[in-house]
């Protein structure tokens, strides 16, 4: 079990996705660079509320390769294919397994930008790897897992 | 005169023009080419009644204005485009003197559509909830891409368990119309009324089979309609500006009369004055594909490279069903509907649906067109004075009513029927359309000083790129949908003949001041050619 949002996490996250992507009948071949900007929202507990965390991750050939955390606006040399942006609540729920990625798409809760005809065409795939990400991945949670409790509620 | 260029464009209607602007803007030499005067096709704002009046003789309303690419990429409001988005959206009247308003508040909405049925207002708020969330991500999908295929597209909401996500997207809604939709979901006639009004507007008949798979996203944006500050033209001559800007060429008065052929690849332009245009790197054609396919080639290029089965579904198009006959007013007061004793907030709603009160009234009205007979009006009213003071003289108002109607019209028992027939019959049928509207808001007949009738026949003769009177460039039925539109050679924005390329309101998504199609073609024309793509940052 891993901290969430720490290297040992990512390379969990890593394991879990190639894991899963080796029982895929087929894989979309290519390179894909995707980040993913996660917001502070004040709820979460993981980013300050205000800031931002980056994460770049590559793809190929349906398998992580690579990830890493980026330095806030400092330019990138490398072209994006997708980039998926929301409050670090969603993420958080998502990893804890709390909230459905598809629904948070559909929702409007994750800001996608990228070439969705790409997605939606290698819909099995993508369930695939999305459950992984929530299901199969032992996480750690030292501040408090979600769902968290607002300060309204308290 | 101008002799050659890289990029030539047919028709300098929104399509015309933003395409113009981004090939231009990505270091080509672009020349578009218009038949009238001026730029804008659709995007046409005339003084049709009298001077200071400024009326829009075709687009009226601006959807996704916000979500348009183009309005940004292009810095429209850095050219002097202005919106403006009107708090009261829409309403209904009813016979009985009720209304329906829809606000651009959603809350305020829901309570009003509560008078009619608490049931159905909360149905409205979970339907308008889901669908306003996944329009941003289905729109990105959906319409500002190259169209994937209805199988494609079914496959993938039934991985992602659409069915189970949603209580109202679903597969089946392919199999279905607006009214099974409607008659699923809500109870009142009067609310169900509404929303397919509503999505007739937006050129969605409620009696086609497998249009109910798109309502949902209509109702999605219900809120969101424009009004482009000045009139509808000044988009196009904010678009124009940036096309010059860059160092675009438009040339008006200048009629197509064929596109130059040479070993099977579009090479160039021949106008009717009979000068010729090289087209070094391509042609975009903005306007129909009955211009494109059966008058700007000869029979030989027909024959030889379309073949006759192309040409016999180029021949074939479905237009829409039905037509706007339109009717522009020059006021002196703004309309005091006997409804404001209802909610008095229908005297400041943009758009008015005067008495369609039932599914059964939309179906009645939409069997009559199809026979090319007049209905009942139930014309609906916008004043855009309302919300843009500069469009009439201090005091004064402009007015339009719109009424569903056939483009080929029967007049009489003894009348054969067709367009023509509209040059005898529509002073009439507007004198009509103002009675109605005189019936629910009794000052507008005196508040009249002028009027001017539009009528389907009218929108074909002035721009014959909308053919038989269809504003929408082609029917919106499943049939004619995504890659499919308007066949599938052309569904992918390329054409039987290398270097020409469609790009206007006949493809994907289909009419409306969307410029989904010109956005869509650059793409092609971009992975085409090989154009580095600017605009498109993830």
């Amino acid at each position: 079990m891993s901290k969430i949002y720490t290297d040992e996490w990512y390379e969990s996250v890593k394991d879990a996705i190639n894991k899963s992507a080796s029982t895929l009948k087929e894989v979309p071949k290519g390179k894909w660079i995707l980040v993913i900007e996660i917001v502070g929202d004040g709820v979460s507990p993981y980013v300050d509320e205000g800031s931002e965390r980056h994460f770049l991750v590559s793809i190929e050939d349906g398998k992580c390769m690579w990830y890493e955390e980026i330095e806030l606006g400092k330019s990138l040399d490398v072209k994006l294919n997708y980039r998926f942006r929301g409050n670090a609540e969603v993420f958080d729920s998502i990893a804890a397994g709390t909230l459905d990625p598809i629904d948070a798409a559909l929702g409007g809760d994750i800001k996608v930008k990228g070439d969705m005809r790409f997605l939606l065409r290698q819909a099995d795939q993508v369930q695939t790897l999305l459950l992984a990400y929530t299901k199969n991945v032992e996480t750690e949670w030292p501040l408090g897992k979600p769902p968290y409790v607002r300060k309204a509620d308290s | 005169m101008l002799k050659e260029a890289d990029v030539i464009i047919i028709g300098a209607g929104h399509n015309g023009l933003a395409l113009g602007c981004y090939l231009q803007r990505s270091g080509l030499e672009v020349v578009i080419l218009e038949r009238r005067h001026e730029e804008g096709g659709g995007l046409t704002t005339e003084e049709l009644t009298l001077p200071g009046f400024l009326h829009n003789v075709h687009a009226n309303y601006h959807t996704f204005v916000d979500l348009s690419p183009p309005v940004g990429d292009l810095d429209l409001r850095g050219h002097g485009v202005k919106y403006v988005r009107p708090e009261v959206q829409m309403a209904s009247i009813y016979e009985d003197g009720s209304a329906l308003v829809v606000y651009e508040d959603i809350d305020k909405t829901v309570e009003s559509i509560s008078q009619f049925s608490k049931k159905d207002a909360e149905t409205f708020k979970k339907l308008f909830t889901e669908a306003h969330g996944y329009v941003n991500l289905l729109l990105s999908t959906l319409m500002f891409e190259p169209p994937m295929s209805v199988k494609d597209l079914t496959k993938a909401l039934s991985v992602f368990g659409v069915n189970k996500r949603s209580e109202f997207l679903s597969v089946k809604l392919r199999r279905e119309t607006i009214n099974d939709f409607l008659n699923e979901h809500f109870e009142s006639d009067k609310v169900k009324a509404h929303l397919a009004f509503h999505g007739a507007i937006c050129g969605y008949s409620n009696d086609k089979v497998g249009l109910a798979i798109g309502f949902p996203l209509l109702v999605g944006k219900i809120n969101n309609w424009h009004l482009s500050v000045g009139g509808s033209h000044r988009l196009a001559h904010g678009l124009w500006r940036d096309f010059a800007f860059h160092g675009g060429v438009l040339i008006t008065d200048a009629e197509v009369q064929g596109i130059v052929v040479d070993n099977k690849k579009a090479v160039g332009v021949r106008l009717s004055d009979g000068n010729e245009i090289v087209a070094r790197k391509l042609v975009a054609s903005t306007v129909s594909v009955e211009q494109t396919f059966l008058e700007f080639l000869n029979e030989n290029e027909k024959n030889e490279i379309l073949g006759n089965e192309f040409v016999e579904k180029v021949k074939n198009v479905k237009h829409q069903e039905y037509s706007l006959f339109s009717v522009h007013l020059a006021m002196k007061e703004l309309p005091n509907y006997v409804a404001s004793s209802f909610n008095p907030d229908v005297n400041r709603a943009w758009v008015v649906n005067l008495g369609y009160g039932s599914l059964g009234d939309l179906n009645n009205d939409w069997r009559l067109i199809k026979e090319g007979r007049l209905p009942t009006p139930h014309p609906n009213a916008a004043v855009n004075s309302l919300y843009d003071p500069t469009d009439a003289p201090e005091g004064f108002y402009t007015g339009l009513l719109r009424q569903f109607a056939p483009y080929e019209v029967k007049t009489g028992n003894n009348s054969n029927g067709g367009s023509a027939e509209w040059n005898v019959e529509s002073r009439h049928y507007g004198e009509s359309c103002i009675r109605t509207w005189n019936k629910f808001a009794p000052n507008v007949e005196d508040s009249i000083i002028e009027f001017a009738t539009y009528s389907p026949h009218d929108i074909t003769e002035k721009l014959p790129n909308m053919v038989k009177g269809d504003w929408m460039m082609g029917e919106i039925t499943l049939e004619n949908m995504l890659d499919v539109r308007p066949t599938p050679e052309l569904g992918q924005y390329r054409t039987p003949i290398e270097s020409l390329y469609m790009a206007g309101s006949t493809q994907h998504p289909h009419g409306f001041i969307t410029f989904a199609p010109a956005y869509n073609a650059l793409s092609i024309i971009a992975e085409d050619i090989g154009i580095e793509s600017w605009w498109r940052e993830v």
